[in-house]
């Protein structure tokens, strides 16, 4: 369980969250939302430990996440950048072997059980035909695939994804979705996803964080969430519901 | 199965070098037959610890550049372009002026504090920002070089009478090579590669990004402080016993690199070896071609190594 205790930070003097106090039950699948610049990546490095917060804490079953030391956090949380880094050579087969890491003492070779979860990791993501590519050849989306096989090779109890889904196109948005769905209902995986989209939200996430100037504007089950006029607090849009599906348009 | 192939080869290569460096040692301006050769004190007190500190400094310049290229994430860096073999070849020359050369790590300690004071000025400006652009970083260390070279000509101004063995330590030779030297650098050069060994693996996950290394389970800040730490210390040791010698640490991993891939664990071992072979070639070349004066031999890694570079530049010019 992940729990913010009146969390904030700031960038110079640009505050970006203030006094968050919030939890992530275990096995929940959240989608944490909000404008651009609202704090949705600072909030996932935070809980990654990534970053030291101003002020509060963010507590990993009951420990400051600050006090683990990286090799115990990646063992416990797999974080997915928004932007990959792409400027090195490193195969996509041996890009999700570096997920073993921290199961590896230093001088130690990596098993043929490692060998097995990065290939299964790979099929999983539809990613194992791509394993001698190097980043420069392939696309956004492929890269982003293995970025999210590399996550599920740490094998940890909670993923942290932001924006995993903006580079792909629509049917491998859901195929990702559906394999992150099918983690966190199989294996009871907590799951946090930064995602923009409001009718993937709606579709695959059970819980929301809606972040709105720093603070929480709601949070909770997804369905009665993502109200329109929540939506149209926070993202500053007309929102109108047909059928199943959220229409937006801008506020004139 | 892999594992032992690279095993196997790294034993060949190193049996390779052995047999070179001893063909190497029969070369020179006294030749000698194979029975003569180890009776004889030319070869046992003047060549043969010539021959080995030569094969210690080639390895450990190799090593440290491979692993500045990863920790500053730029295949342009090492020792020398950075300005850090400039700067323990101040402290170098700070103990000649203060007559420190009588004690056995003199000129050794004050090499290291001046690369140290380097290295963290470089470190610095390289932390700001996620990443540093290649051009800030070669010009930062070639401002550092101008500045060191600005203030050791001072010191020679000032100090006429020293003059001469202070241009030896800014020019690199391996000359004046004595079992001494061999005895002072060898530990500090195994040590170091031996810990650079250790972190091969961090040393790999710090090229995908520093933040990424993180969530994979490395302790950027202290792998880079140790890493940082220790091949300063090799750098200084090195250019204590013979100068500044430029270009092997930025070569030799980079061709290493462009055959066997981008994987540390399997670029520092080959460095080790192939640094001390280049070295060692170098060093016999600068003292057999004019024998029996000797050209230097930083002039001669720069004139191998610095054409070979821009062709490997042009060739690969996507970078890593």
């Amino acid at each position: 369980m992940i729990t913010l205790r009146d969390l904030s930070c700031s960038y110079g003097d640009r505050i970006v969250l203030s006094h968050l106090d919030t939890q992530f039950e275990e096995g929940g699948f959240y989608a944490i939302m909000g404008a651009n610049g609202c704090g949705k990546t600072t909030l996932l490095r935070l809980v990654a430990g990534l970053l030291a917060p101003q002020q509060g804490t963010v507590l990993l079953d009951g420990t400051n996440v600050l006090q683990f030391s990286a090799r115990q956090l990646a063992q416990r949380m797999a974080f997915v950048r928004q932007h990959p880094q792409t400027d090195f050579e490193f195969s996509a087969f041996e890009t999700v072997l570096m997920g073993r890491n921290p199961y590896q003492h230093h001088l130690q070779n990596e098993s043929e059980a490692d060998w097995q979860i990065v290939e299964q990791c790979m099929k999983h993501t539809n990613t194992w035909h791509l394993r001698f590519a190097k980043p420069n050849e392939m696309s956004g989306g492929e890269l982003q695939r293995v970025m999210i096989a590399r996550a599920l090779a740490q094998q940890t109890p909670i993923l942290l994804l932001d924006e995993p889904v903006s580079n792909l196109d629509i049917s491998h948005q859901f195929e990702i979705l559906d394999l992150l769905r099918q983690i966190n209902r199989e294996q009871h995986k907590t799951v946090l996803l930064v995602i923009h989209d409001l009718n993937m939200a709606w579709q695959y996430c059970d819980r929301l964080l809606l972040l709105h100037q720093g603070g929480i504007q709601y949070q909770g089950p997804t369905h009665e969430g993502l109200t329109l006029d929540n939506i149209s607090t926070v993202f500053g849009v007309t929102a109108n519901l047909q059928g199943d599906t959220i229409c937006l348009s801008p506020r004139h | 199965m892999k594992r032992k192939t690279h095993i196997l080869q790294y034993f060949l290569f190193s049996a390779l070098l052995l047999a070179i460096m001893l063909g190497c040692s029969m070369l020179g301006a006294v030749r000698f037959g194979w029975q003569e050769m180890w009776q004889s004190p030319i070869f046992l007190n003047l060549r043969l610890p010539r021959i080995v500190l030569s094969v210690l400094v080639g390895a450990a310049l190799s090593v440290c550049g491979a692993a500045y290229q990863s920790i500053f994430r730029n295949p342009l860096t090492d020792p020398y372009v950075l300005g850090i073999s400039s700067g323990a070849s101040l402290g170098a020359a700070i103990a000649i002026l203060l007559g420190l050369e009588a004690y056995l790590l003199g000129i050794g300690a004050c090499a290291l504090a001046t690369g140290l004071l380097t290295i963290v000025v470089i470190y610095r400006i390289a932390s700001i920002g996620n990443r540093m652009h290649t051009t800030t970083l070669l010009l930062t260390g070639v401002c550092l070089t101008f500045l060191i070279s600005a203030i050791i000509s001072f010191l020679m101004v000032l100090n006429h009478d020293k003059m001469d063995s202070i241009i030896f330590w800014t020019m690199g030779s391996f000359a004046s090579a004595t079992w001494r030297d061999v005895v002072i650098v060898a530990p500090v050069v195994l040590v170091g590669i031996g810990v650079v060994l250790y972190y091969c693996r961090d040393l790999n996950l710090l090229l995908v990004g520093s933040e990424t290394a993180k969530s994979l389970g490395v302790e950027v800040e202290r792998v880079k402080k140790v890493l940082l730490l220790v091949t300063t210390l090799m750098v200084a040791f090195c250019v204590s016993t013979c100068g500044v010698i430029g270009f092997v640490g930025l070569v030799v991993p980079h061709c290493i690199r462009l055959i066997c891939g981008p994987d540390n664990r399997r670029i520092i071992p080959y460095s080790i070896i192939f640094g001390g072979l280049f070295l060692l070639l170098c060093d016999t070349l600068a003292r057999t071609v004019l024998r029996p004066a000797e050209l230097p031999v930083g002039s001669l890694t720069a004139l191998v190594g610095a054409p070979l570079f821009i062709y490997l530049l042009y060739r690969n010019k996507k970078g890593y």
